[in-house]
Order: C-alpha cells, then sequence, then structure tokens
C-alpha cells in the first residue's frame, strides 16, 4: 500500500530531515512511526501525502509514484487519505457535523451523501449526541474523535496520524487509540507517529524508529525502546 | 455540480460580510477609478465632436449655398483645383446635402434647437480642403479669394479653432488617461490585498480543504467569485456617478446659447451606454484579474 525507496529529504541546503529511508507497508497494516522530536517522523507523513516531496528517492501509494503526480492529480490522490494531527484543526466556527460534512463538501459529495455518510461516522466515534456542538465546547479527545471521524468520513484505504494522543491524558489517548484500532480492523492502514511509550508498548503493532532522520529499527509486534 | 456552484456564492457570500470594510474601499476605490475611465471617454467623444469637421488634414472649408447650382458648385470645384501647387486636390472633399446633414447630427447632438433648424434639403454643402502648404497667410488669402465666388455662404479655416480644441484635447486625454491608469491599478491593487487577507483569515479552512482533497480551483473559485464581484459592483457605481455627470452636463450645456458650438460635447446616449457597458466589463475583469492572482500566489497558506 505504502512503499518508500531511498527516500531523502532536505530542508534548505543542509538540514537533512530524512535520509536514505526504504520501507513497505502493506494493506491494512498498523504502523508506528517513533523517535524524539525532530527525528523526520512528520516528514515521512508529509512525504505520503504529498505536503512535501523528496530530494532523492520515490514514494509510492496504491501503486503509484506520487513524486510523479502532477500538482492537479494531488487532491485526488489525498481523498484516498484520512490525517488526523495534534491540534485537531478543527474549524471553530464550524459545528461537529459540519466539520465532518465539510470534509465530503469540499469534494463535491451530492448533500443526501453527505446527510447520510456523517451521522454514521459520528455514531462510530461516539459522537452522535453531539453533532450540532461547537469544537470548544468539546474536550480535547472529543475534539481528536471529531478529527478522525473527518478524516474517516470518505472511507479512506491510508490514515496518517501525527501526534493523535499528544495532546490528550492516558485514559483519554487509549480511547483514541481503541478508534484508530477498530478503523484499521475494518481494513484502513494506519501509520501513526508518536513518541508516546505507553501507547506503543500497550498496542504492539509494528514499530519503524527513526533517529535524527535515519531508519535504525523496524520490527513487528515491537515496543518503544 | 449544484452543490459546488452552491457552496462557491455562500462561501463567497460570507466572506463578504467577514471583510466590510476592506470590500467597501475596493468597491469605492474602483467606482472612482472606473467613474475616471467613463469621464474621460466621454470628454475625448465630446472634442471629437468638436473636431470631426476637421478629420483627415482639413484645414479650410468652403461652404456653399443649399440653393446652389450644379454648375456653380462645379464652378467653385475648378477654382479650388486649379491651384495643385498649393491644395492637394486628391484630398479635396465634396460633403453633399446628406452628407453634410449626417455630420451635423454629430456636431449638434446638444443642441436639438439648432438642429431642428436643419434639413438635408437647407443645410449648406461643403468641400474640405487640405493645403499642401504650411504657410497660413497664403492659406488665409486663398480662402479670401474663395469667399468672393458666387454662392459661397463662408470659410471656415482650422488655425482659428481647430489648433486651440486639438491642444486641450490633448492635454485633457493625456491627464486623464493616467489618473484613470493609476486609480485602476490602486483598484486591482486593493482587491488583490482584501482576497490576500480573506485567505490569510481562512489559511486554516484552506489547509484543511487541501488535506481533504479539495482541488485549487475549488478552492480558488470563491476568492475569484468574490473580487469579480466587487469589481462589477464598483463598476455598477461608476455608471450611475457617469450617468449622473452626463445628465448634469446636458442640462449644463443646454443653458448655453445655440450656436456657440458647446452642444457638440454633448455626447449621444448609444454611446454613454456603450461606455457605461465598457465600464462594467473592465470592473469585473479588474476585480478577477486581482482576485485571481492573490488566489493563486496565497494557495500555500
Amino acid at each position: 500500500m505504502i512503499r518508500l525507496d531511498n527516500v531523502t529529504k532536505v530542508y534548505g541546503t543542509d538540514s537533512v530531515a530524512v535520509r536514505d529511508v526504504s520501507f513497505d507497508i502493506g494493506k491494512g497494516d498498523f504502523v508506528f512511526l517513533v523517535g524524539p522530536s525532530g527525528s523526520g517522523k512528520s516528514t515521512l507523513l508529509r512525504l505520503m501525502n504529498r505536503q512535501e516531496r523528496p530530494e532523492r528517492g520515490d514514494v509510492w501509494i496504491a501503486g503509484r509514484n506520487i513524486n510523479e503526480l502532477g500538482d492537479s492529480r494531488v487532491p485526488y490522490l489525498r481523498r484516498g487519505m484520512g490525517n488526523v494531527f495534534q491540534d485537531y484543526k478543527l474549524l471553530s466556527n464550524k459545528t461537529v457535523f459540519e466539520n465532518v460534512a465539510f470534509a465530503l463538501e469540499v469534494i463535491g459529495k451530492p448533500r443526501h451523501v453527505i446527510r447520510q455518510q456523517v451521522p454514521a461516522v459520528l455514531e462510530l466515534v461516539g459522537l452522535e449526541d453531539k453533532h450540532d456542538r461547537l469544537p470548544d465546547q468539546l474536550s480535547g479527545g472529543e475534539q481528536q474523535r471529531v478529527s478522525i471521524a473527518r478524516a474517516f468520513v470518505n472511507r479512506p484505504l491510508i490514515m496518517l496520524a501525527d501526534e493523535p494522543t499528544g495532546n490528550l491524558d492516558p485514559a483519554t489517548g487509549e480511547g483514541i487509540m481503541q478508534l484508530l484500532d477498530s478503523i484499521n480492523r475494518s481494513g484502513t492502514t494506519v501509520v501513526m507517529a508518536t513518541h508516546d511509550h505507553r501507547i506503543v508498548n500497550m498496542m504492539r503493532k509494528r514499530v519503524i524508529q527513526l533517529d535524527r532522520g535515519v531508519l535504525v529499527r523496524d520490527q513487528e509486534r515491537g515496543v518503544y525502546e | 455540480m449544484w452543490s459546488r456552484i452552491a457552496y462557491a456564492f455562500r462561501e463567497t457570500w460570507a466572506s463578504f460580510r467577514r471583510n466590510l470594510t476592506l470590500t467597501a474601499a475596493a468597491v469605492v476605490t474602483s467606482a472612482i477609478s472606473l467613474l475616471l475611465v467613463g469621464t474621460t471617454f466621454l470628454i475625448q467623444r465630446g472634442f471629437d465632436n468638436l473636431l470631426v469637421r476637421w478629420k483627415g488634414d482639413v484645414q479650410m472649408i468652403v461652404f456653399v449655398a443649399s440653393d446652389a447650382a450644379p454648375d456653380q458648385i462645379a464652378h467653385i470645384q475648378d477654382v479650388i483645383k486649379s491651384q495643385p501647387a498649393v491644395i492637394d486636390i486628391t484630398k479635396l472633399k465634396y460633403l453633399d446635402k446628406a452628407a453634410s446633414f449626417e455630420e451635423a447630427k454629430v456636431i449638434f447632438t446638444g443642441d436639438p434647437t439648432l438642429l431642428s433648424l436643419l434639413t438635408p434639403e437647407t443645410i449648406p454643402t461643403q468641400f474640405k480642403v487640405v493645403p499642401l502648404t504650411g504657410d497660413a497667410a497664403l492659406v488665409r488669402s486663398l480662402a479670401e479669394q474663395y469667399r468672393g465666388l458666387p454662392k459661397v455662404e463662408g470659410v471656415s479655416l482650422a488655425e482659428d479653432e481647430f489648433q486651440v480644441i486639438s491642444t486641450l484635447s490633448g492635454f485633457v486625454r493625456t491627464v486623464t488617461i493616467v489618473m484613470s491608469v493609476v486609480l485602476l491599478g490602486v483598484a486591482v491593487a486593493l482587491i488583490w490585498n482584501t482576497i490576500r487577507t480573506a485567505m490569510f483569515a481562512r489559511r486554516r479552512e484552506i489547509e484543511v480543504m487541501k488535506l481533504v482533497g479539495a482541488t485549487n480551483w475549488f478552492i480558488r473559485v470563491p476568492f475569484m467569485l468574490e473580487g469579480l464581484l466587487q469589481g462589477l459592483i464598483g463598476g455598477v457605481a461608476s455608471c450611475g456617478g457617469l450617468w449622473a455627470l452626463n445628465r448634469a452636463w446636458q442640462n449644463g450645456v443646454a443653458g448655453f446659447k445655440p450656436g456657440t458650438g458647446i452642444s457638440a460635447l454633448v455626447v449621444p446616449s448609444s454611446y454613454l451606454n456603450g461606455v457605461m457597458l465598457m465600464l462594467l466589463i473592465i470592473g469585473a475583469l479588474a476585480g478577477a484579474i486581482g482576485s485571481g492572482i492573490a488566489a493563486s500566489r496565497f494557495l500555500d497558506v
């Protein structure tokens, strides 16, 4: 589903974010990208959704080399991906329903589809009763659930999550992980960047560890070292 | 498809309300600049009306009485043509009654009283004379000679009226064109700035839109529509202003005594309508261009 071949990303002239990284992630896998801050985890996620392009190497998504993708095709690539962020990136002037519906609206889904899919995904994340609340009327965990609902409403093949539990207390973080796990079980490939030891050790999924942009460990059912 | 169109209009309207002050500034500036552009066209048309009879290097007009017989007209023509060294006989033009009446309709647009006295039957015909010489004294002596010919009602010389109007026309044209181009540039810059501000205010939304797979055009269209509407509203306001200005001018000109020549400065209403349509198009284009540049440039916010 996702393949990186000798990918190197340099910011500016000499700030190497990722150096010669290669790995392969299969369909339906759940993978943790771990490492300290600045190790290149977020850069890898940004390379996967074409927010960045590598200086060297290739990024393959669902059999396509996305470096060779024309700019006009990038939106269509992203429609097959969901993105979840540490700071949720919710729109403060829109309700829970509208935030989730927004993801369908901007890709031109008709109204009847929106009316059908949004309540279903809100039920999945346990927020069906709070569809008319504004983001600042929700707890951090609930806001992250809205963000996940928005990422998942289009039933993407891949979900990229960048420190989704970073702003949450351990118990709430566990709830979010259960949600991501259930999404993964429905067939969506999940790639999650984190430096949360407890979560990684609890889930026992594949772990790809980075250190200063270099891949230092790729382990099935791994733990955070 | 409909959901996309509805989305674009909804977003445009929301953005309009959000940036009301900046929007108003952009609209007022574009209205003023477009009004100036429109005024330039009307002034130029007025001057062109005044100068229409002197088009094509004509320096002298010999008016022939409307009751002149064909042989009398031919005699006048022969006299004029008899000096090929001084007169450019290839450019000598005779305007018969119909042609003279058409020309009079342009010159006396703003003087309906005088125009109503003229008919294609009673109007004098004219010879338009292009001299080869630049010697004003020689041209003047020729005019004296023609005035003495039978059935010649009068001779007009360009140097008497043409030079002053022509110089004035050139000066006014330069000043108004420069001012309107500068102001139009300011209007485009203001629209550009309004759109940039609107995009910056919505940068988070744009970021989310891009990440969920909205195309650049989908994001860009509401902003471009907003700029286009700003220019168009400015255009509508300028049309109103131009109409009022023209009306006041017409009323002012009507106060002058008939035959002073000022009436030539009034433009026909068909021309005014054409200019107003052009202002709407320029306004919409300026708005779309300004916002289009901003929307493309700041899409990576």
